[in-house]
């Protein structure tokens, strides 16, 4: 309890700094390159093509759902994917990344996945307009199922800070964590619904199991949103899954917090 | 004489350490100490880098703390700065702390000269308004031309640390920690750094910690020594005493 209230005090005297250090850190991932911001787009850009083209040309599936070009569909679900495919191995690391904030400073500890959050929704905020304007151009205009879109972003900034901060605190007590993490990123892709529908599975066992993994949840979530046509009550399993793996996510984060604030300094 | 005693213990404690004990765990590998977060049985070895350690330092007072490496000199700075926290006992602290410890870490090396200075003041937690008031002073201070517009990465290692001592005075702190720290830059520079240091202890009842070797400049602006060795404290006295006492041990 006192962990908590340690982490919410640490918030709130931070609060200006958390959005000046989330805009440094945006600066800092993309300044530098020759086409800087550029590559915030380029890269999932391709990531969308190179599966577009795997499932519509090579594998000749793709055909289009409910109504809307497979493209739309897939696009969708990677919107959401790409914020969380950078945080999965990004949140482990965001610690380990900000240690001198952690060993040259008094700091407090908790913001930092914060702010590396607030930095990757900016881009997510970027992607999530393209994606729009896509839409758009496609003939589908924004509907009443779009003011999901808030609550779908929220849920996946919940879980992503808790998830940077449990993960980020173990990774600096063993290296050994942290690259388990980084590979693990493709299977969670791969076993996640981004690529396939979830409810698709004839296994109701490993449908159920599925529903407890939040990137299936908040991926299906946006897929409500822009192709569906669903509203987040009507799948009320789904619902109670995630918030069951959001509080785990919770209790794990505040554990590690108060296991290893102390501790941290002295290692890293 | 005893005017001055009741003057010194009137003055306000800014640092205090009551039976401050700080244990380092030490595993055979990172492995271990992985496994040792979730079974206390995995063995380590406890190593005592502070021991049983008590002292007060009262506003506007410089002390130095001597003693060779692994003293644990550095470890006491960072638990006053709030880096580190002790094993066992208290340690209470009061007002604004400066710490130039590292001068150049803790830089953006990508930004600019300029939005460094912003960055690392507003972590110090000044205001934008606060920044703007100091930010020509510090510009001034650290001299480094045009490069104050140039992302990090392109100073000098002098430079950094230039700018980054030129910050650390220039913020207006209560209590400044220095190590190491003034022999940084040429000669010049480090004239100008011990001025400026002396003019915030003249005015501002700026608190010093000082950690170093050379006793000539801890004899300059510290009128109380602490020797230490294992983390223990061997002795505590006016700072001539001190020094004398080190001396004789080595």
């Amino acid at each position: 309890m006192s962990t908590i209230r340690q982490i919410i005090n640490e918030h709130r005297t931070f609060g200006k700094q958390i959005f000046m250090l989330a805009k440094s850190d945006l600066i800092k991932t993309y300044r530098g390159a020759a086409l800087g911001w550029a590559w915030a787009i380029v890269k999932p850009a391709m990531t969308l093509f190179v599966f577009w083209f795997g499932f519509t040309v090579g594998l000749r599936g793709g055909q289009p759902i409910a109504g809307y070009p497979y493209f739309l569909w897939q696009l969708a679900g990677f919107l959401p994917w790409f914020y969380m495919r950078s945080l999965i191995p990004g949140g482990a690391g965001c610690i380990r990344k900000y240690k001198h904030l952690v060993t040259k400073m008094k700091f407090p500890v908790s913001v930092i996945p914060t702010f590396v959050n607030i930095s990757e929704l900016m881009v997510h905020l970027v992607l999530l307009a393209i994606t729009v304007a896509l839409f758009l151009i496609f003939g589908h205009t924004p509907d009443k199922y779009y003011l999901q879109l808030p609550l779908y972003m929220l849920m996946m900034f919940v879980s992503f800070t808790a998830w940077a901060l449990f993960a980020g605190m173990l990774s600096c007590i063993s290296a050994d964590f942290q690259n388990l993490i980084k590979s693990m990123s493709t299977a969670i892709f791969w076993m996640s619904g981004i690529i396939y529908d979830v409810n698709n599975i004839q296994n109701v066992y490993i449908r159920t199991i599925l529903k407890f993994n939040p990137v299936t949840v908040i991926a299906t979530g946006y897929r409500k949103v822009f192709i569906y046509k669903e509203w987040f009550f009507e799948d009320k399993v789904e619902m109670l899954c995630y918030g069951i793996s959001l509080l785990a996510t919770l209790i794990l984060a505040i554990w590690a917090y108060k296991r290893l604030r102390k501790e941290i300094p002295d290692v890293l | 004489m005893s005017n001055e005693i009741n003057d010194y213990n009137e003055r306000e404690t800014v640092i205090s350490f009551k039976n401050v004990t700080k244990e380092y765990k030490l595993y055979k590998n990172d492995k271990a100490r992985f496994k040792g977060l979730f079974n206390k049985k995995v063995p380590f070895k406890l190593k005592k880098a502070v021991n049983n350690l008590s002292f007060e330092v009262k506003k506007g007072e410089g002390l130095a703390l001597i003693g060779r490496n692994g003293a644990g000199k550095s470890t006491i700075l960072k638990m006053v700065t709030g880096v580190a926290f002790p094993t066992k006992g208290e340690i209470f602290v009061d007002g604004k702390i400066s710490a130039l410890l590292e001068l150049s870490s803790g830089f953006d090396v990508e930004s600019s000269g300029i939005e460094n200075i912003y960055l690392k003041c507003s972590l110090l937690g000044m205001t934008r308004e606060e920044i703007d008031e100091v930010l020509d002073d510090i510009v001034e201070f650290a001299d480094i031309g045009d490069y104050i517009e140039q992302p990090l990465r392109s100073y000098s290692s002098g430079m950094k640390s230039r700018l980054g001592f030129a910050i650390c005075v220039n913020v207006k702190p209560d209590i400044l920690i220095v190590d190491e720290a003034l022999s940084v830059g040429d000669k010049n520079f480090k004239k100008k750094c011990i001025k400026r240091v002396r003019e915030l202890m003249a005015d501002n009842n700026v608190t010093l910690l000082f950690v170093t070797h050379s006793l000539s400049t801890a004899l300059e602006f510290c009128q109380r020594g602490i020797v230490l060795e294992q983390g223990k404290k061997l002795f505590e006295g006016p700072i001539q005493e001190a020094i004398e006492f080190y001396d004789a041990r080595e």
